[in-house]
């Protein structure tokens, strides 16, 4: 499904990656620094942010990134199990200057393990490290949670656009690449005949990627 | 929890999700709560071990990995040019759902399970019909596919209005036969009162199968991957993106009354286990908020079977079944659903099928629809009240919605979600206008 068939989009893989972490981390001013280039500290919950999109350039093939947003929903703890549907990657997110954030990390991966696909591919983010004076979840605490998930681990920073762009790069190349290991083990996607709806017609996949 | 609020609503099944997500669009100020740990209430769909303990059985590990079935708790499909269908559209939540066609649709005839025609060829060859009666059929059904309630000269010079449905069959020379399965498997009639009111009423539904089987072609149906669950989901995300505040696992203290008597709002308890209040201007509720001012109007009575084979002639994925009331001698159809792994709702090599009717009296309605079933892994029974609010909800300020009813499309939960849009702002939804544009990065 997530190859783009023949010339019908401007990209060969669409990969569907997701923001999980506790209120107040950053999760929605990363996806602003990496799709927009911008950062505002204004909003203070999730208002409006549904997904964004932006397509890089990876070993000469072009990936469509749809980034999606928890909307607010993660502040009680009331995320949907629809959320995780087709999820290929996932930033798991929490605040170097909020040890419960970091804490909580467990929680959402327990969440991701019951309601994401098993292979999905995930990667965890320390933000806001540019603050340094307030910094309480030390790197090497951070590195140490990646390491016993066995996944990769960045900290950043939104604000001054610290290893934002490298974040999602390196998830969205960890996509691609499993992506292509599966299509060569099972030579083409399967399913694929779910319909669009709002154009009506007969046949097609899902327009709005 | 505390603060104020437009609307507070309360359950997080599919009606009350998509007025939540209409009124945040709309720029109100919406608290949704659920005393439940999940979404969807009586709409959600539920895994095999949810499915067990709502049934008070031990999980059958044998069945396959829980998380791969998703059991609709109020099973239905979708009109493909149903009203649904435009609510998902003029809201953009179709982009947060994957639909799949429904494979196949059937109906009892004679004691046979026949294919409804849905091709110009199966329609000639279907022995549903007569040899003669095919020419009748076709007569009638090109006068319904004309049929414009605006456009007098498409009336034939019959008014619709008036004239029964029974009147027009007779005008069009069908026999009995032929009417049991145009007002049952194309009008989705479930049983006979239909045939004494005016006859416009069945037309229009007869169009809408038309027309939602014309835009796919294997059936009229869709139905959505993860099942039926999604949609409230769906929704309740909109109603996030438009600032929504989402509360789960909250059981409800009290509703609070102004001195007017109107709702002003709820109170619940926080974290610390201390009562909070929240303010609101109205409610929107299931009626299982508001039991006291419900009626129950119907019983539903419904099986729901774990199966390993499909249950249909041409072995499809997905299929519905109608056993029309005069085919098997009863007051109402008997509904069998089937669903499986295709749509991403049962592991691999399973099949889900639902069988349900209206009952008065709960044993033996549904033998036979059990009997297509044939041999079943595991089987749970049900008998559930539908019931509506006793009042509008204009005095109150609590706009109640009734139960999911045992009709086999969503044509009246959307009709339902119409009303109660209609008694919040004194004026209808209108499905022609689009409330959320796409996404400006798509």
């Amino acid at each position: 499904m997530a190859k783009a068939s023949g010339g019908t989009g401007n990209y060969d893989y669409l990969v569907k990656l997701l923001l999980i972490g506790d209120s107040g981390v950053g999760k929605s001013c990363l996806l602003l620094r990496f799709s927009d280039d911008s950062f505002t500290t204004s909003f203070i919950t999730t208002i409006g942010i549904d997904f964004k999109i932006r397509t890089i350039e990876q070993e000469g093939k072009r990936l469509k990134l749809q980034i999606w947003d928890t909307a607010g929903q993660e502040r009680f703890r009331t995320i949907t199990t629809a959320y995780y549907r087709g999820a290929m990657g996932i930033l798991l997110v929490y605040d170097v200057t909020d040890e419960q954030s970091f804490n909580n990390i467990r929680n959402w991966m327990r969440q991701i393990q019951q309601h994401a696909s098993d292979n999905v591919n995930k990667i965890l983010i320390g933000n806001k490290c540019d603050m340094l004076d307030k910094k309480v979840i030390e790197t090497a605490r951070g590195q140490a949670l990646a390491d016993e998930f066995g996944i990769k681990f960045f900290e950043t920073s939104a604000k001054n656009n610290i290893n934002v762009e490298k974040a999602f790069t390196e998830i969205a190349r960890d996509v691609m690449v499993r992506l292509r290991e599966q299509e060569a083990k099972d030579g083409g996607k399967k399913g694929g005949d779910t319909l669009d709806l709002a154009s009506g017609g007969k046949q097609g996949k899902k327009g709005c990627c | 929890m505390d603060g104020e609020y437009d609307a507070i609503v309360l359950g997080t099944g599919l009606k009350e999700c998509i007025i939540s997500g209409i009124l945040s669009v709309d720029g109100k100020k919406v608290l949704h709560m659920d005393r439940n740990d999940y979404y969807g209430g009586e709409s959600a769909s539920i895994n095999l071990n949810q499915l067990f303990q709502r049934f008070g059985a031990q999980p059958n590990p044998a069945l396959g990995n829980s998380r791969d079935f998703n059991i609709d708790l109020a099973p239905k499909f979708i009109m493909a040019n149903g009203k649904l269908v435009k609510m998902l559209i003029m809201t953009n939540v179709n982009r947060y759902l994957e639909f799949k066609q429904v494979d196949g649709s059937y109906v009892l005839k004679d004691g046979k399970i026949n294919k409804v025609p849905a091709t110009g060829t199966e329609a000639a060859s279907t022995p549903l019909v007569g040899f003669f009666e095919k020419n009748r059929l076709r007569k009638f059904l090109v006068f319904v596919q004309d049929f414009d309630r605006n456009e007098p000269k498409t009336h034939q010079g019959h008014n619709l209005q008036r004239m029964t449905s029974q009147e027009l069959f007779s005008k069009f020379g069908l026999e009995k036969g032929t009417v049991d399965f145009i007002g049952h498997a194309l009008a989705l009639y479930d049983n006979d009162g239909y045939l004494t009111r005016p006859a416009e009423e069945m037309v229009e539904r007869c169009k809408l199968y038309g027309e939602s089987l014309a835009r796919y072609g294997k059936s009229p149906y869709l139905y959505p991957l993860y099942g039926l669950g999604e949609l409230p989901q769906a929704f309740a995300r909109l109603a996030a993106v438009y600032g929504g505040t989402y509360m789960l696992h909250k059981p409800i203290e009290r509703i609070v009354y102004n001195s007017a008597g109107e709702a002003c709002g709820v109170v619940s308890m926080n974290e610390e286990g201390k009562p909070a209040f929240a303010k609101c201007k109205f409610i929107v509720a299931d009626p299982t908020y508001f039991p006291d001012q419900c009626r129950v109007t119907e019983k539903v009575v419904r099986c729901i079977a774990i199966l390993s084979h499909p249950i249909t002639p041409g072995s499809e994925p997905s299929a519905q079944i109608i056993l029309p009331q005069n085919q098997i001698g009863r007051t109402h159809d008997v509904y069998v659903f089937c669903v499986s792994a295709s749509h991403m709702v049962a592991a691999e090599g399973k099949y889900i099928a639902f069988v349900s009717t209206i009952t008065n009296v709960a044993s033996e309605e549904l033998k036979d629809g059990l009997k297509i079933l044939g041999k079943v892994d595991s089987f749970f029974f049900d008998v559930y009240d539908i019931k509506v609010p006793n009042k509008l909800g204009h005095e109150d300020k609590c706009y109640i919605s009734k139960s999911y009813d045992a009709s086999s499309h969503f044509e009246h939960t959307s009709d339902d979600v119409m009303d109660i849009y209609e008694r919040i702002y004194g004026k209808p939804l209108d499905l022609s206008k689009t409330m959320v544009n796409l996404n400006p990065d798509e």
